[in-house]
């Protein structure tokens, strides 16, 4: 049934993260084909980055894992890293595409030993953890990564470096000579699972996101709070590495706005209440304000916000931040009105976060192939065309939403598979 | 609170520019972003919620809608596009009409339904007048070289009062009569609500003197300077246009009250003041100046406002547009009539001159009910932030 073009029953998942795993799962534990493609060196997506999730406030090894051993476990389905779809032909049941996978420059010898790593003079900014940490140029994307596989950034590597990693790996894994491959494949049904990406707070002016250290977003807590980033789990202010003792959450943070973007993006308000439980176990005794338009903790997460809100080091004030001020000491100044009692407040904290939203990739980076979007970006799933969206490619959502969605997603690209 | 909205008047706000106001979600970034806004009583956003209740009553009471300059950064920074700036605006165009007196005229001024009474009533009036003058002739060449439009009302010899200025000031003064009163009524009315509205304490009385030393004079002294204005950002473009059409006023009133003098008291012993004046008169420099300033002014705030409007950030409003085409109507049509005076055309120069004596008589007389009230109503609410935040307003036993 299976030849190395697909079969015309194949399945296509395009994003490799928390919807494209369940998607690509759901689809080949039923007997399709699918091949998943991931742009990043790495599985995982967004929920890799997180420290925990809500509301459980369990590590994302705990759900990532699993699928990680069901998808080496299943032979239907084909992985391939560091891939983007350059084009889309051909109609529903009967898709070509074309893939695109970037050079990694290590080949499948790799045991991730760090050897080369080690022996790497070079270094670059870690995206993984927002550029608050430098990496290798050969590196481990992150310390759980699936495949475990190293990466080299050949562009940041110098001549002495090209030598130094090249002879460092005594299995032969190094391969400065990859070249870009591109591989046509025939599918059934294309599932989008692209994701999403915080919404650049440089756009928002007023909120002065790059002019002080201590305004920070709410994905860079996560990352600071996880056990394996930049600062092994300590909550820091950048730059000086100061311990906090007040914090501002700015709620809203380019969401919910005609200027950025119009829509809700579902997750940070329970960000902001899971990241005050990061602080009370680092900071008991911090304060802690909450600025907010509403506080959407929908359905269950009402009792979370609940339980958080009882909190008596933290004020919640109704009321947007339209204005952060970068102090002299480090600090700065938020300032929001409170709707409630018609007062300016102007509260000085050691550190601002910045609860940005979700803006869909696809949106940010625009798409490489025509797709049926709506205004903000979000792909329009479309059981007819079997070209469907998962996730937070499709809308806002949290972890379970978009496992729904991704299921659901699985389901509409099957029933086109066997039309 | 029991409110009782008034869908007339969330209605009216809607024609009149604040379409967009029920988008509003109150999440107070524009209270933060507009410069104007104070710690204390920070706006638009309580106007904005106001509004959307229909609160009518509280916000013809508010000081701060009058203190808002329209400078747009809320309006550019505002979330939902309710655009808090214009809804202020309606908001005030609003209460012009509601402090407005006699109730009719006002209505009238406020929508472009009543455009075609608003210019039939001087235009008749002051057709009528020339009627009645007898002066009903286009004058010679030679006599209008030597007299202008000094006897486009005719001429008697009655030594104490010319005609032609006895004819203007009875319609030009009873025009600015009906001004005067109406201001004065709206603006006592308001200061009464705005002072109820903040539970003023009524004891403590600042006397006239200091009432215009401490409140007054400031106030004055911060509009003829701009200083408020100049906080804006968005539309700071409105600063370059306003300034100079604020000053031409302020040059033109001098003009006005120096030609009045001149013609009407010092005239009568002196007969050389009568008659137009050289062009090297600087009372007539200042007037020529202010004239060009006034429409270069005007001039400045149309572009402005056209491109507002295409760039989508500004409403258009009845309100908004009258007063610029009335501004402008006063300019060109003057300008015109001076330059068909020196080229010596009599008839054009006649008819651009009746045309020139309607729309300044249209200035006067709606000033209380268009955009120009804020003239008055603006001037009001400054002296009124002044005084709220003064001890005289404080019960020292609060303090």
């Amino acid at each position: 049934m299976t030849d190395e073009q697909g079969t015309s029953g194949a399945i296509l998942v395009v994003g490799g993260g928390i919807s494209g795993l369940t998607a690509a799962l759901e689809a080949a534990e039923v007997g399709n084909d699918v091949f998943l493609v991931e742009k990043n060196a790495y599985f995982g997506g967004r929920v890799a980055q997180l420290n925990q999730y809500f509301p459980k406030l369990c590590p994302p090894s705990c759900g990532l894992e699993i699928n990680f051993k069901r998808i080496k476990d299943n032979r239907s389905i084909r992985t391939y890293t560091m891939t983007s779809v350059k084009a889309v032909s051909g109609g529903p049941g009967n898709y070509e595409v074309t893939l695109e996978t970037a050079p990694r420059y290590v080949n499948s010898n790799c045991t991730a030993c760090g050897d080369c790593a080690e022996a790497c003079p070079d270094e670059i900014d870690n995206e993984f953890n927002f550029g608050m940490n430098k990496s290798k140029a050969a590196y481990l994307p992150h310390e759980m990564a699936f495949p475990r596989r190293y990466v080299i950034n050949k562009d940041a590597l110098s001549e002495d470096g090209a030598a130094a990693v090249k002879s460092s790996c005594k299995y032969n894994a190094v391969d400065l000579d990859m070249q870009v491959d591109t591989k046509t494949i025939n599918v059934a049904s294309i599932i989008w699972a692209t994701g999403w990406t915080p919404y650049d707070p440089t756009k928002m002016d007023n909120l002065k996101y790059g002019q002080s250290p201590a305004i920070v977003t709410n994905m860079m807590i996560e990352r600071m709070a996880a056990p394996g980033g930049p600062t092994d789990g300590a909550i820091l202010r950048p730059g000086d590495n100061k311990e906090p003792e007040s914090f501002a959450f700015v709620q809203c943070a380019g969401s919910r706005d005609e200027n950025h973007l119009e829509f809700c993006s579902y997750i940070c308000c329970m960000a902001t209440f899971k990241q005050m439980t990061y602080i009370r176990e680092r900071y008991p005794e911090a304060k802690i304000y909450v600025f907010y338009i509403d506080l959407r903790t929908p359905g269950k997460y009402e009792k979370f916000r609940e339980k958080l809100m009882d909190d008596a080091n933290s004020t919640f004030i109704k009321g947007k931040v339209a204005e952060i001020i970068p102090e002299s000491d480090g600090s700065v100044t938020v300032v929001a009105e409170n709707a409630v009692t018609g007062q300016k407040i102007k509260q000085t904290v050691d550190m601002a976060v910045l609860a940005t939203g979700m803006q869909p990739s696809l949106a940010a980076e625009a798409a490489s192939v025509s797709l049926d979007m709506d205004p903000s970006g979000f792909v329009v799933s479309n059981p007819e065309s079997g070209v469907l969206s998962a996730g937070c490619a499709c809308r806002a959502a949290d972890v379970v939403t978009s496992n729904q969605s991704a299921t659901a997603a699985a389901l509409k690209a099957i029933q086109v598979s066997r039309r | 609170m029991n409110v009782q909205p008034d869908l007339d008047f969330i209605k009216y706000l809607k024609t009149a520019g604040g379409d967009t106001m029920k988008k509003c979600y109150q999440c107070a970034t524009c209270s933060v972003v507009c410069p104007l806004s104070t710690d204390d009583k920070p706006f638009p956003r309580k106007e904005m919620i106001w509004s959307q209740w229909g609160m009518k009553d509280k916000l013809v009471a508010d000081a701060d809608v009058f203190l808002c300059h329209q400078c747009g950064d809320c309006t550019a920074y505002c979330p939902r596009g309710a655009k808090p700036g214009d809804v202020l605006g309606a908001i005030r165009s609003y209460a012009y009409t509601f402090y407005g007196w006699p109730t009719g005229l006002a209505k009238l001024a406020s929508s472009a339904k009543g455009l075609p009474m608003l210019i039939a009533i001087p235009a008749v009036v002051i057709f009528v007048f020339w009627l009645i003058s007898g002066g009903m002739a286009i004058p010679s060449v030679e006599e209008f070289s030597k007299y202008g439009y000094q006897r486009f009302f005719g001429h008697w010899d009655f030594h104490w009062l010319s005609k032609n200025v006895a004819f203007i000031d009875i319609f030009m003064l009873a025009a600015f009569g009906l001004a005067v009163v109406s201001s004065y009524k709206g603006v006592t009315t308001m200061w009464k609500k705005m002072a109820e509205n903040e539970g003023v304490n009524p004891d403590y009385k600042p006397s006239l003197v200091q009432m215009a030393q401490q409140f007054v004079w400031p106030s004055i002294i911060e509009i003829v300077l701009h200083s408020r204005f100049k906080e804006c950002k968005t539309n700071i473009d409105r600063v370059t246009g306003h300034l100079p059409l604020m000053l031409a006023f302020v040059g033109l009133f001098i003009v006005t009250v120096w030609s009045a003098f001149a013609n009407d008291v010092l005239g009568l012993w002196i007969p050389s003041l009568h008659g137009p004046m050289s062009v090297w008169n600087p009372v007539k420099i200042l007037a020529n100046v202010s004239a060009v300033a006034m429409i270069v002014g005007v001039g400045i705030l149309w572009i402005n406002r056209a491109k507002a409007e295409a760039e989508g950030g500004v409403t258009p409003t009845f309100f908004d547009w009258f007063l610029i085409w009335e501004i402008m109507a006063v300019g060109v049509s003057g300008l015109l009539a001076e330059v068909l005076r020196w080229a010596g055309l009599a008839a054009p120069g006649y008819i651009i001159y009746y045309i020139h004596l309607v729309t300044v008589m249209m200035l006067f007389m709606y000033l209380p009910y268009t955009k120009l009230a804020h003239l008055v109503y603006r001037t009001t609410a400054y002296t009124f932030e002044k005084y709220r935040e003064s001890s005289f307003s404080k019960n020292p036993l609060d303090e």
